[in-house]
């Protein structure tokens, strides 16, 4: 049992110490970092664009599927954030993101013309992307692009891998007797510390 | 080397081993329930979908007016921290990213527990506040995200202590977090027989990472 124990905690833990890494170091710049997004540094016009039939009423998934059958023409990988019909002016808009580029496709309708912007991102914003990925927003479009699929099976995986590395690691420390009574200390002082927290922000 | 300064090396190694190992399971176990808080939050914004989620999106809205001072204060900030002394308000103050109308004041402020939203009539000296009492699932959930910033708003800045305290938690939690990890790649790595495994494993693990990050190349 001990063996078992103390290996699984072991490789679980490195297989998934890239992606604590990850999210610890993006909590520094998720908290304090402030930047100015940078304006669009290329916008390339695609002529010809065939438009998905009823593209001016889709909603939700079919929106998105509209809007992907655009992407395979202008060659953009990336999940979609959502996606706007702007009545006005008949152009059908919506922003791609992955790790390390922004792209916004502007589509006109009527000319068949598709404008597409390009935005890179620094490698702190592509860490916080994924931080946040999938995130609670527009669940209903959510993992339109396979990478956030992926992202989100590696986002559980090392959420489930931790709870499971925190349990095994108290069923070790607890098979070092010398180091029990310390360790009961530093766990009682982390639950004050936590609860005290908690009540000063909510009271 | 003489063996007198092998013995200093040596007598060195063993402390920093020692510690190393001590320090991965006294930070493990110090924020153990942080690791547990902000793990249990990651899975329920990450799974919209699931009851557990949708219950955490219920909140109880309130409306009241209050008549109010004239506030106090050179800028909007001042103005607005006067008009929360006011209403006996708590939390993390937002002011919008428009300017604001003329005779006018709008603000709001949210902790993970409630949040309100303030329109102000500085003619008629009528605050309208429109208030969210957030669910314990929704409370607990924003614990997660509630640092009082956004990296890519720039005018966004914290100005309550509390939520100061918890930033200042979240950002020992993640460099615990790293020293525990570093200090784990030392303690596997002086484990031979582990090594092979561990690197296959450990070189899958960043690979799988780092496909992420294709865009970079």
């Amino acid at each position: 049992m001990y063996r078992w124990t103390r290996d699984l905690h072991l490789y679980f833990g490195l297989f998934i110490s890239p992606f604590l890494l990850l999210f610890a170091a993006s909590v520094f710049f998720l908290n304090h970092a402030k930047i100015v997004p940078d304006k669009w540094l290329s916008a390339e016009t695609f002529q010809n664009v065939e438009i998905p039939d009823a593209i001016d009423r889709a909603q939700g998934k079919d929106a998105i599927a509209r809007a992907q059958a655009i992407l395979q023409q202008v060659g953009v990988t990336g999940e979609i954030g959502f996606t706007r019909f702007v009545r006005q002016t008949r152009h059908f808009v919506f922003p791609v993101s992955k790790p390390g580029v922004e792209t916004n496709v502007d589509v006109d309708i009527d000319a068949r013309t598709a404008i597409v912007s390009r935005r890179p991102t620094s490698v702190w914003e592509a860490f916080a992307y994924l931080h946040k990925m999938p995130g609670p927003h527009n669940v209903a479009i959510r993992g339109n692009w396979a990478g956030t699929r992926a992202w989100r099976w590696f986002a559980d995986g090392t959420i489930y891998l931790t709870l499971f590395i925190t349990i095994t690691g108290i069923y070790l420390w607890w098979t070092i007797k010398a180091e029990r009574r310390t360790g009961i200390a530093l766990l009682s002082a982390g639950i004050v510390t936590f609860v005290a927290l908690i009540y000063v922000v909510i009271r | 080397m003489s063996s007198s300064a092998k013995r200093r090396q040596t007598g060195g190694f063993a402390v920093f081993e020692k510690w190393n190992r001590k320090l991965h399971f006294y930070l493990g176990l110090y924020f153990l329930f942080f690791l547990w808080l902000f793990s249990l939050t990651g899975l329920l914004l990450n799974h919209g979908q699931w009851l557990i989620a949708m219950a955490a999106n219920e909140r109880k809205e309130t409306r009241y007016e209050r008549t109010i001072e004239l506030p106090a204060g050179a800028t909007d900030l001042d103005r607005a921290r006067d008009l929360m002394r006011q209403l006996s308000l708590q939390g993390e103050m937002d002011l919008p990213a428009v300017p604001q109308e003329p005779g006018r004041l709008a603000f709001s402020v949210s902790r993970p527990n409630d949040a309100s939203q303030v329109r102000v009539d500085l003619d008629t000296r009528l605050a309208s506040i429109q208030h969210f009492d957030n669910s314990r699932w929704a409370t607990f959930r924003i614990f997660h995200t509630f640092s009082g910033s956004r990296y890519n708003q720039p005018a966004s800045r914290r100005d309550w202590m509390a939520t100061s305290m918890w930033v200042l938690a979240m950002d020992a939690l993640a460099a615990g977090l790293i020293v525990m990890v570093l200090g784990s790649y030392y303690m596997w790595w002086r484990l031979k027989p582990k090594r092979q495994l561990g690197l296959i494993v450990l070189a899958a693990g960043y690979v799988a990472c780092g496909w992420f990050f294709t865009s970079f190349l």
